[in-house]
């Protein structure tokens, strides 16, 4: 016979007093799980947003593994359902850190607070390396006199594949003049999937760090490459009393085309389905500047996945899951992959670094790299300057 | 069945490892987390615990820091744990196993679990020794463990293949990767464990003094590797890159 | 008063293990420099043959320990008879191979004696008269140099390959002593052994690992990368986009969503290197990378690379490793 289940408030508490206080607003009406992209994989997936809330409210065991707990993406889709306006990927944040605090988070992102304490980035790679992008290339250094600090996401920094991201914006950047330089291998990771882990400790380091990195070199003005570094640093920076102004570079480059200062000339004919970044997208409001530019490369046709803009399904690859193993079958970039070759588009274009490497790993696994390619848009602009 | 956990918390896998000014190892800036190893061992305590009741108690020896891993097994589901603060600079194997020895002689226990070894100094062992000390049977790098009837059949790790032991309780086993997955704990155990004591001792409070404890071993230097040279690509035909590449490995690289 | 240096036999069906070579050939030195002899200690049944011929590697005497008891290995059984053997004899240094048995064994005889003990050493030198250990701490990412200055013997377990064998002597023989051991009581009772023909160690735990990616077309290849494995006993991992693919199964799976390693060498075969893959063996000690892209990013972080078809290179390195294996 099972155990009568006992209510255990402390626990409700203890994810209170981690800042998941909007779990006590949760009606339980199920429509977060009924958004949520892992009901929708073809293989039954553990996760269900409202059970956990249910049961962290309660105070039930059950749900702390790397299927349940940690396999929210924090992609938002169930918050801007939510009838009560519950900021979700929040709360699931908090729940996650009382149980970081004790240590028992997955194996695999062990390893990846173990590389953000020693060497200042997630990718176990030598922070003295981290502007081994720039080798053969003119990047400027960021001094007190340019506009910009360039802020280079660190997967951009060390992946071989997203280095070439990281200097086509640099191309951009001077092709329109803009004053800006990079500070390098003093950054440390913008801490964003860090603190998505529930390691407040780690996030606070790092943004303590970076704060004091960037005032120090007299910067005012930040741009991203990846949308996550970009919600960090809008949103959870001036916590720590951060006041920078701060943009993706997407945007920043529409306001140059928009006033003229950027032209791309040279034909892109292609039909290219633009996947939308939750970070950029959903989390950050900025559906337009991305899809905008796109438009201005001249020859290109664009396409779109049918659900977008607030109904974009996400990649699978936010929340620390990038770090993480996905079962086949339950990889959200599997399915936009599929539907994008559906769709007879040549390239999935996206703003991204995470996506970038989620995407592409789907394209290999269906082998449809031969017929398609994932860029990031400034490749596309680059390629049309 | 009263269980005794030996544990010990342990530099991460990622950790960069860096020396500081007077050339010993610099511990600023690396997480630290529980011995790998040693949580097969916690997990292994729960889950007799969990078949055959009886009482988990887990210790270390370590400074304060280390109550973290401590308090992660009990979130795991330990029900007690003891830390003994050495308060020496340096601690060898032998003054390790002493101590531990020492604080679970005062204990209750049928079965004596740790990590066949740590991956900081991968010495492998303490546990051996406490077994020695406490008179009591050891089976190292055990993979498969059961109770039955104060008897356990463990199964081990040898050269090429395995063994199968009978030992009667007690007795002392370390625990191999591969003997279980650990669990993560639960919310709800996070919170139990709050609660649960955790006891802080001296070498005084054990009735140990220095001289009891004084290490055997002495450090004289630390020292890292050299740095990685720049890749060498090996040109020519197939057959000779071949040759010149395992020639590099064995007399340059020494590695094979 | 602390006499000779103690080399520990290890054999199993009476053929000695190399790395008690290895370490009579170093003990050697070590007892000609401090002026002490250097004995075999050689527990077993009918191993008392071995004895004499272990004098043409540098014994000058071997302790036999001839025992119905001691036939197969037994922790109790072994630690009881070497350890009251050194306490009659009062060695002044102990060495076995860093093994699965020379730890075992190392642990127990050292608690028995009361001495310290250094584990795993890669190096053994004589400093000012003392013997100096080295040995990789953090998993090869620092090294400690130890001795153990007061306790005799002092006591350490090297790994095998470290230490060379040379200054054979053929026809030289050793002094039989042949002692009655106590192997007391032993409580390990031995209910079965299984002995695996091949068995590859497990990804995490292997000092060299033979990876496959997407290079590797298909997962009937991979036999090419195991005959590989099995000339350097190594484990085999695979790319996740080998897993994927369903060449592997997942627990073959290196990088930071598998397993992470760091072996002493990395041999990648057809992998290109996704920034997951490098994030997960970049700690590797020696990287060896085999890839027809000369682009391919995994050269970046390899410390050999060969470009080229793996098809073609795999079996030749196989046969490369085999001829220096064999001598």
């Amino acid at each position: 016979m099972s155990e009568p289940l006992m209510l255990f408030d402390e626990v409700r508490d203890a994810i209170v007093a981690s800042g998941g206080e909007e779990i006590q607003m949760c009606m339980q009406c199920g429509l977060c799980t009924g958004s949520c992209p892992w009901g929708r994989m073809e293989e039954k997936a553990e996760f269900n947003v409202r059970a956990m809330f249910h049961m962290g409210r309660l105070g039930y065991d059950g749900y702390e593994s790397d299927d349940f707990l940690f396999a929210c993406t924090t992609c938002n889709q169930c918050g801007v359902k939510c009838p009560r306006g519950i900021k979700i990927p929040n709360v699931v944040r908090s729940m996650r850190s009382v149980i970081c605090e004790t240590g028992g988070i997955p194996k695999n992102l062990k390893a990846v607070l173990g590389s953000i304490n020693s060497q200042g980035n997630p990718w176990s790679q030598e922070k003295d390396d981290r502007t081994a992008w720039t080798a053969g290339h003119d990047v400027p250094e960021f001094t007190p006199d340019k506009e910009y600090l360039l802020y280079v996401c660190c997967t951009s920094a060390y992946d071989g594949r997203s280095q070439k991201v990281a200097r086509s914006i640099v191309d951009l950047l001077k092709a329109a003049g803009v004053s800006f330089g990079i500070i390098g291998n003093e950054e440390k990771c913008c801490g964003e999937s860090v603190r998505k882990i529930g390691a407040e400790e780690e996030f606070g380091n790092l943004a303590r760090h970076n704060i004091d990195l960037f005032n120090k070199k007299g910067v005012k003005k930040i741009i991203t490459t990846s949308p996550h570094c970009l919600y960090t640093f809008k949103n959870e920076y001036p916590e720590f009393g951060a006041e920078f102004e701060v943009v993706h570079y997407s945007e920043l480059l529409h306001n140059l085309v928009s006033g003229g200062k950027l032209k791309f000339s040279k034909p892109v004919a292609k039909k290219v389905i633009y996947h939308e970044p939750c970070y950029l997208g959903r989390h950050s409001r900025i559906f337009d500047a991305p899809r905008e530019l796109l438009g201005a490369v001249p020859d290109l046709e664009m396409a779109e996945f049918k659900g977008n803009r607030d109904f974009s399904m996400c990649c699978s690859g936010g929340g620390a899951r990038i770090w993480m193993e996905t079962k086949a079958g339950q990889r959200f970039s599997d399915v936009k992959v599929k539907e994008a070759s559906e769709s007879g588009s040549q390239v999935i274009a996206t703003a991204c670094p995470y996506c970038i490497v989620m995407l592409e790993d789907s394209l290999k696994n269906q082998n449809k790299d031969e017929e398609m390619s994932v860029k990031d848009i400034s490749e596309i602009l680059k390629e049309s300057l | 069945m009263n269980i005794v956990v030996c544990m010990k918390q342990t530099f991460d896998t990622e950790a960069k490892i860096a020396l500081d000014a007077n050339g010993k190892i610099n511990k600023q800036g690396v997480s630290l987390i529980m011995n790998p190893y040693c949580e097969f061992a916690v997990e292994e305590a729960l889950r007799i615990k969990e078949k055959h009741g009886g009482e988990v108690t887990v210790v270390s020896v370590g400074g304060p820091e280390a109550q973290d891993a401590l308090r992660q097994a009990l979130a795991m589901g330990a029900d007690k744990a003891v830390l003994v603060d050495p308060g020496m600079e340096e601690v060898d194997e032998f003054a390790t196993a002493t101590i531990l020895a020492k604080a679970i002689s005062g204990m209750q226990y049928d079965i004596i679990l740790g990590g066949f070894r740590a991956i900081d100094d991968g010495s492998a062992q303490v546990a051996g020794r406490v077994a020695e000390i406490l008179g009591l049977p050891v089976v190292n790098v055990v993979v498969k463990l059961d109770i039955e009837g104060g008897k356990a059949v463990a199964t081990k790790e040898i050269e090429g293949g395995s063994q199968v032991l009978e030992v009667s309780l007690p007795a002392v086993f370390t625990a191999q990767k591969g003997l279980n997955e650990p669990r993560y704990p639960s919310m709800k155990g996070i919170m139990q464990a709050k609660k649960k004591p955790m006891d802080k001792k001296t070498l005084a409070d054990l009735g140990l003094d220095a001289a009891q404890v004084a290490p055997k071993v002495k450090v004289l230097s630390y020292f890292l590797p050299s740095a990685r040279a720049a890749g060498k690509i090996i040109p020519g035909e197939p057959a000779d890159a071949a040759r010149d590449l395992v020639k590099a490995l064995r007399e340059e690289a020494k590695v094979i | 008063m602390a006499k000779g240096i103690w080399v520990y036999v290890e054999q199993r069906d009476g053929k000695v293990k190399k790395v008690t070579y290895e370490l009579l050939s170093a003990g050697r030195k070590a007892a000609d420099s401090l002026g002490e002899e250097l004995c075999a200690v050689l527990p077993g049944k009918g191993v008392a043959g071995i004895a004499p011929g272990l004098g043409e590697y540098g014994a000058d005497k071997v302790y036999v320990l001839e025992s119905d008891a001691l036939e197969q290995y037994t922790t109790d059984g072994y630690a009881n008879a070497v350890a009251a053997l050194a306490k009659e004899k009062e060695p002044s240094a102990i060495l076995m191979g860093c093994t699965v048995t020379g730890r075992d064994l190392a642990a127990q005889v050292a608690q028995k004696l009361g001495t310290g003990l250094l584990t795993d050493c890669t190096d053994m030198a004589l400093e000012n008269g003392q013997l100096v250990f080295t040995r990789p701490i953090y998993a090869g990412k620092a090294f400690v140099k130890a001795a153990c200055p007061e306790a005799r013997p002092v006591m350490a377990t090297i790994r095998p390959n470290v230490l060379a064998v040379e200054g054979t002597q053929a026809g030289r023989t050793a002094e039989v002593v042949n002692v009655t051991p106590n192997a007391g009581d032993i409580r390990q009772i031995i209910k079965d052994t299984v002995l695996q023909v091949s068995t590859r160690p497990e990804l995490t735990e292997a000092d060299i690992i033979v990876s496959g990616g997407r290079g590797m077309k298909g997962p009937e290849n991979f036999k090419i990368l195991e005959d590989l494995a099995d000339v350097l006993g190594a484990a085999v991992g695979a790319s996740r986009a080998a897993v994927d693919a369903g060449w592997k199964p997942h627990s073959f799976q290196v990088g930071q969503t598998g397993k992470t390693v760091s072996p002493v060498v990395y041999i990648a075969c057809g992998i290109s290197g996704a920034i997951q893959h490098l994030a997960g063996m970049s700690s590797s000690k020696c990287i060896v990378a085999v890839n027809k892209d000369p682009e391919a990013n995994i050269f970046k972080v390899a410390d050999y690379g060969i470009v080229g078809d793996l098809f073609e290179i795999v079996p030749l390195l196989t046969e490369e490793f085999k001829k220096i294996m064999a001598s």
